[in-house]
This record gives C-alpha cells, structure tokens and sequence, in this order.
C-alpha cells in the first residue's frame, strides 16, 4: 500500500484520498481544504472512491505505509545530502593536492548538488519524488562518496565520514529491508576497498569503521520502527476515545493522563 | 467527537520519548562495547595492556546490561541517569581517542564511536540538551587532539581533516534531532486524531466522505 502522486494535480495524496501533503509547510493537510492544484478531475476521482472503512483514514499513516514515512525521511535525506555538498565544498578549496583530484570532487559534488536542488524544490511545491527517485538519489550518494574515496587511494581518504551522513537519511527514511541492502553494499563496497589498501596493522580501525557505519543504520532504523509503532498506537486509542464519546454524548471531556 | 481531545500531557510526552527512546540508546552503546572489546583483544601485544584496559569494557557493559535489563522489565531510569551515562559513553571514548597505545589524538582512527553515540542522544532529547551534548562531544574530540598535541591551528591538513570530522558529528546531532521533531509532531499529531495543526483537528474528525460531498 503506497500513497499516490497524481498530476496534474500534483500533491501527494494519502492511500484513502482524504489528506494531501504540502510540501510548503511539510504537513499532511485534509483534502477537504482544497490546495492550490488540488480540484483537477483526478483529485477529484480520487476523494470521490467508495471508502468502505472510514475509520481507516488516519491509520493509513502508519504501519505499512512506507511511503509516507519515506516522505518525512525525504526531508532528512536532503538536508544530509546538502551537509554532504556544503562540507565537500569547503574541504576542496581548501589546501587541494593535485587537479585531477580537485576536478572530479568539484564535477562530482556540483552533480549531486543539481540533483539535490532538484529533489529539494521537489519538496518545497508539495510534490515528494517518487519512491524509486529517491532510492536511485541515495545510490548516487553513495556513489560519490565511493569516487571519492578511490579517487583519494582508499582506506587513507578521510571523507569515508560521509558515508555516516548518508546512511543517517537511509536508516530514518527507507523501509528495514531495504535499509538493511543499503548499508550491506555500503560495508560490503567500502570493507573491500580498505583491505586491499590498507596495511594489515589497520585492520581494526577498519573494522571499526564498518562496525560503527552499521550501528548507525540500526540505530536509525530502529528509532523509525519505535515511532511507527507509537503512532499506530496514539491512533488506536484516539479511536477508542472517539467510539466511547459518541457512545455516551454526555460524556465530560477526557481528561489527559 | 468534540468531547475528544489530546491524551497526552507534553511532560507524559518527555518522558514517552526517553522511555521509547532509550533502546536507540542502549544498541548505540552496544555498538561502542563491542568494537571496544574486539578491538582490546585484536590489537592487545602485552598481558598488562590488555589487563589495563578491558575493565573499563567490562564497567561499561555491566552498566549497559543493568540499564537494557531495566528497559526490558519496563522500569527504564529516568531521563538524568541515561543522560549520565551518555556522559560516561562520551568521557570514554575521548579517553579512547586520547590515550589509545600507538596513536593519539587526530591519528586514532576510533573517533568513529562518536558517531552512534552522539545520533542516539540526538534521536531522544530536545533541540537544547541535544546540541548541548554534542557540542561537548565536539570540543571533547578537539580537546583531545589538543591534548596529545596532533592538531595544530596553521590552516593546514590536519586542521581539514579535523573540521571535517567535528562537521559529520554536528552533523549527526542536526539530523538525528531533526527526524526526531519531525517524529514528534507527527506523533502528536496522531494522538490528537489529526494530521496537521487546527484546521485538520476539525477536519480529522468529519466523516471520511465530506471530501466527495464537497466536490
């Protein structure tokens, strides 16, 4: 179950077609307030689906809903990748070694750069990427950052840090498995490139390297998983609250806990 | 329906966050431990210097077994104690970083347990007691090399390296705390039966056809 991007209307709008994402104020908003491109003919096809379970309008947030939490992470994937570009930046001009080094930092970082301008404008009018751009996106990070440190000879290079920003964005943003396959390649392609550059004495600081980049994808994960959970359950008890009031109209207001 | 409104108090909200949060926690110092002990076993060449230093991975995992074992029972500490011991996660590995036998400072390449520690915390506290946690981590990192005497303020390659190193740490704090509002608001959100502010509390609450009637 995923969350459907309609054009022309263009606003991202939830599995049950009653809320729409505004990109703008980064909230989910009711579909019944109309947003600017909202009243097109597929909008309105779409708000106008028999709902056979009306109850299910909020839970269609949670659970199995990646997309919508891929939404959310999208916004700490683009700020991750704009940390990536700003640094590496910086780090070029300053005190650079040798041109050819320079030219693929600066060809590489200005590419992501454009694609992160992208992704982020994206964001800004209300229009989240779809789903498969924004993992190809985050390939592309890691890319870069594996250029760069081959370019840089290897377990020597110190921008492999830059693959800690990455894999923040993934954990919190991508679904379990796929965080799990992200990070696998990670360790698997950066674990590769150090034991054949470094020397055997700095085997443990490679493994702490690689230890360190999947504690973080765990952590990350993990926090996402608690959240999700969490929200599943404020909505269950939302529910239950709202079936008890209208139950009992006299009811006194539900005092917090 | 009006009758309904948020069952949660912020300060029940608080204390939610660390009790759901301390896991995150927990694991990020599981991580520390593990690659601490591994790494006093791998590159250990004396009886006295791996007796010198795998009693503080041992302290270390006692304490984290008492604080999941708390967890786990549903009794977690409260929100001082794990701030302590994010404290004594961090005296750690500056001790590790500084005093490590065969390189110091700037040459240690375990500057990398800064990382889940510090996006751990970020993922659990507010805006001010996580950027407060991970400044000290910055200047802790920099006291060391300081300390040791590997970094030197000349504008030269191991002051890049350095600043490189301090920006992914902030940067570790930023993003982790960032999701972490983001998660809130979301959270509260839900508890509140809405998606957004004011206008989706009333909006939540009508029945799920008023969009088609609308129209």
């Amino acid at each position: 179950m995923t969350s459907e991007f309609r054009k022309p209307g263009g606003h991202l709008i939830s599995p049950d077609g009653n809320w729409y994402w505004d990109g703008i104020e980064q909230q989910w908003k009711p579909a019944s307030t109309p947003p600017v491109a909202a009243p097109t003919a597929v909008n309105r096809r779409a708000a106008g689906q028999p709902k056979s379970e009306p109850s299910n309008s909020l839970s269609s947030f949670v659970g199995s809903v990646r997309s919508d939490d891929l939404v959310f992470g999208q916004t700490v994937l683009v700020w991750a990748r704009w940390i990536l570009i700003g640094t590496g930046l910086l780090l070029s001009f300053w005190s650079p070694t040798d041109l050819l080094t320079l030219q693929i930092q600066l060809a590489a970082i200005i590419a992501l750069a454009f694609g992160n301008f992208y992704l982020h404008v994206q964001l800004l009018r209300g229009h989240p990427a779809i789903d498969n751009v924004v993992y190809a996106a985050s390939i592309g990070d890691l890319c870069v950052v594996t250029a760069l440190v081959i370019v840089q000879t290897g377990y020597p290079s110190p921008v492999f840090i830059f693959y800690f920003a990455a894999v923040v964005g993934i954990s919190v943003a991508f679904p379990t498995v796929l965080t799990a396959a992200y990070t696998a390649i990670v360790i698997g392609v950066y674990g590769i490139i150090c034991f054949t550059t470094a020397p055997s004495d700095e085997f443990p600081a490679v493994f702490t390297r690689l230890l360190m980049i999947a504690a973080i994808a765990v952590c990350g994960n993990l926090f996402a998983r608690n959240e999700s959970h969490r929200r599943q359950d404020a909505i269950r008890i939302h529910h239950e609250l709202q079936d008890e009031a209208a139950a009992s109209p006299q009811l006194s207001p539900v005092n917090p806990a | 329906m009006q009758n309904v409104r948020e069952v949660r108090t912020a300060a029940q909200a608080n204390l939610e966050d660390v009790f759901f949060g301390q896991t995150v926690i927990l694991w990020a110092r599981w991580s520390v431990i593990v690659a601490g002990i591994v790494l006093v076993l791998w590159t250990s060449t004396t009886i006295t210097h791996l007796t010198e230093t795998v009693p503080f991975f041992l302290a270390l995992m006692a304490m984290n077994f008492f604080l999941h074992g708390r967890y786990v029972m549903g009794s977690p500490l409260n929100r001082a104690t794990v701030m302590v011991a994010s404290f004594v996660d961090l005296v750690l590995i500056t001790a590790i970083v500084a005093l490590w036998p065969g390189s110091h400072g700037l040459d240690n390449q375990f500057f990398v347990l800064y990382f889940p520690v510090v996006l751990a915390f970020a993922l659990v506290f507010t805006r001010r007691i996580e950027a407060a946690y991970t400044v000290i981590a910055m200047l802790a990192y920099v006291g060391a090399c300081a300390f040791t005497g590997t970094v030197h303020p000349d504008l030269g390659n191991d002051d890049k390296v350095l600043v490189m190193r301090l920006i992914v740490i902030a940067a570790m704090g930023f993003l982790g705390n960032y999701y972490f509002r983001i998660q809130r608001d979301r959270l509260a959100r839900a508890s509140k039966g809405t998606s957004s502010g004011v206008e989706g509390l009333v909006a939540g609450l009508r029945p799920a056809t008023a969009p088609a009637r609308r129209r």
